[in-house]
């Protein structure tokens, strides 16, 4: 056992120091670091506490931030919802053929190889962009769009940068569909006979027997495409984060409040992710 | 009489369904594929096709001027090798700290094997902008009191590859942790009891049945590494001309050059357009030649099993 521990810890060494220099302990210091004013000068950081002062300036005076901060909500709550659904129906709907199942994942996977934020700006700029006009927004000229937009102009909004934006959605759906489609193959294959025997029909079969086996999966996906869309590097936030780490007098202060209250934002959105997925506690299906 | 008859619709009635599944799933490859598709297009457009509405894929006159300039503006030779070596440098260091770690998740039962387990997939959600704030000041007061040049090099981030806080380094390990359980431990006890040390057991045992394996973690950790570029921008800082980098600095750096040169070039989408073809090219050749075995690594990584 002495030797079990020994030779465990030995493999899993490089690992656990790099955890706690590089992941640990920045993530500590982090919160620290936005309770205080950070100076670079020639003899190294000058740090002085200065309590709520970069958590006003970050709410109250800079301008910039809490709209930032926002948007990027606005846009990670569809997409993750928009990510999670079409990586099911597409898994679904992969599931049930026979031919061409290699040819549309070979497809489906293609973003996750070449997806980078370079690229996916490039793509983004081009097509809002040509030559200089910015191109008119064809959705919103649409009779359901006003009616929607007179009820909650938040949610037409929303729901509009959803549809402009469907192929940058459908390019975080990659690992997810071969999760999906994964977990829905693991499902064992006498549940679905004992439905049938008792004469439910796909669609019920679809609702009470493949959507509760794979809530797991899809609580995995809904966390792998938040942490995805919060690394990806064109959101606003991140710019903002990124100009404060350049500013050297008590830039990195306003860097490390911003990232912290970022951070705090999408672990938030991971909560309520465990929440909106977690298995309902009373009429929970034993697993075969 | 009935019989047959109902056999007839059931069928017509599947072969409808699965008309209407890949008539949707034609639907949306063509949605995945569309940019794709137009950065291909536009990199073979003139610049009078570019503003000529009625040209909307196909370039009337297709040359490969574009392709040339864009080559030059982003420093194509210099910007590939760099980019190559860069990748597969934190590659290497990635695929040999997962497998290390996923050997000892596999194969031993020390303490605290749940809370490290635990602690690998949190690392995972963990932001990154959270961590790079005091990540930059160590390396820089790391710089100063040994004074090794680390920020504008690659050693900040082979540090941090090499210790297993890489691009996904938990879907790294996770692939590893899976591949091998399911290596029968009876091999491990052999050579165990022939005299093998663990180490050589990890070496000449487990590594050597999951070369396969460790080439796709390689990849997939290549892949991530060429496109990570927040780290890579903050850490590196363009000191080293890598291919991404360069295309995000691209409209700037074409204004400079071009108009440096005193030619009547403008910035428009066709170049922009094969600047972006070009830096993604490497990856779409890699990925056709060994796309089976990418996707089979994500299914390794197990995370649908438990």
């Amino acid at each position: 056992m002495r030797r079990q521990n020994r030779m465990g810890y030995l493999f899993m060494s490089p690992w656990i120091l790099g955890f706690l220099l590089f992941t640990l302990f920045p993530f500590v210091a982090t919160i620290g670091l936005s309770f205080s004013s950070v100076n670079a000068t020639i003899r190294g950081y000058e740090i002085t506490f200065t309590g709520w002062e970069n958590y006003i300036t970050a709410f109250f005076k800079n301008v910039e931030f809490v709209p930032a901060l926002i948007e990027f909500v606005m846009m990670l709550v569809p997409y993750t919802f928009m990510i999670v659904v079409v990586s099911f129906v597409v898994a679904y709907f992969l599931n049930r053929i026979k031919r061409g199942r290699t040819l549309f994942r070979t497809i489906f996977f293609l973003p996750v190889i070449i997806m980078s934020g370079p690229v996916m700006w490039q793509i983004l700029d081009s097509q809002t962009v040509i030559n200089g006009v910015a191109l008119p927004d064809d959705f919103s000229g649409l009779f359901l769009f006003n009616i929607l937009e007179s009820y909650s102009p938040m949610f037409s909004n929303m729901l509009s940068g959803v549809f402009r934006q469907l192929s940058t959605i459908l390019w975080f759906t990659g690992i997810p569909i071969v999760l999906f489609i994964n977990g829905m193959q693991k499902i064992n294959p006498s549940m679905y006979e004992a439905a049938r025997i008792d004469s439910a029909n796909e669609w019920q079969i679809l609702w009470k027997i493949t959507m509760p086996q794979i809530r797991p999966i899809a609580l995995i996906s809904a966390i792998f495409a938040i942490a995805q869309l919060s690394t990806y590097n064109i959101v606003a936030v991140y710019t903002l984060i990124r100009t404060a780490t350049a500013n050297m007098s008590n830039g990195l202060g306003y860097a490390a409040t911003y990232a912290w209250i970022y951070s705090l934002v999408v672990l938030m959105m991971i909560g309520i992710c465990f929440l909106i997925f977690r298995a309902p506690r009373d009429r929970e299906v034993p697993l075969p | 009489m009935r019989k047959p008859t109902g056999t007839f619709k059931r069928n017509t009635g599947r072969r409808i369904t699965s008309a209407v599944i890949y008539f949707i799933l034609i639907c949306i490859s063509f949605v995945y594929l569309e940019p794709v598709f137009r950065v291909i297009s536009k990199t073979f457009m003139s610049a009078a096709d570019v503003i000529d509405p009625a040209v909307d894929w196909l370039p009337k006159a297709s040359s490969l001027d574009n392709l040339k300039i864009a080559a030059r503006v982003l420093n194509l030779k210099t910007s590939l090798l760099n980019s190559l070596w860069f990748s597969s440098l934190l590659a290497a260091a990635q695929t040999l700290v997962s497998a290390l770690t996923g050997y000892a998740l596999s194969r031993y039962e020390f303490r605290f094997k749940r809370f490290w387990f635990m602690m690998i997939l949190l690392a995972f959600v963990v932001p990154l902008p959270v961590l790079m704030v005091p990540r930059l000041m160590m390396f820089i007061s790391f710089q100063e009191a040994a004074g090794i040049k680390m920020i504008g090099t690659a050693l900040p981030q082979v540090a941090m590859a090499l210790l297993g806080q890489g691009v996904y380094s938990t879907v790294l390990i996770l692939i590893f942790y899976n591949f091998f359980n399911m290596i029968p431990r009876v091999l491990d006890e052999a050579a165990m009891i022939d005299g093998a040390s663990p180490i050589q057991v990890f070496y000449h045992v487990v590594v050597r049945l999951s070369l396969t394996t460790v080439l796709v973690v390689f990849l997939f950790s290549f892949v991530w590494n060429w496109n990570e570029t927040y780290v890579t921008g903050t850490l590196v800082a363009g000191t080293i001309e890598l291919l991404p980098g360069k295309l995000n600095l691209f409209d700037q750096q074409f204004e400079n050059l071009i108009s440096a040169s005193g030619s009547a070039f403008r910035l428009n989408e066709a170049y922009k357009m094969a600047a972006t073809f070009i830096s993604i090219l490497p990856l779409i050749l890699l990925y056709l030649l060994v796309q089976k075995q990418f996707i089979q690594g994500i299914e390794n990584t197990g995370i649908t099993g438990e």
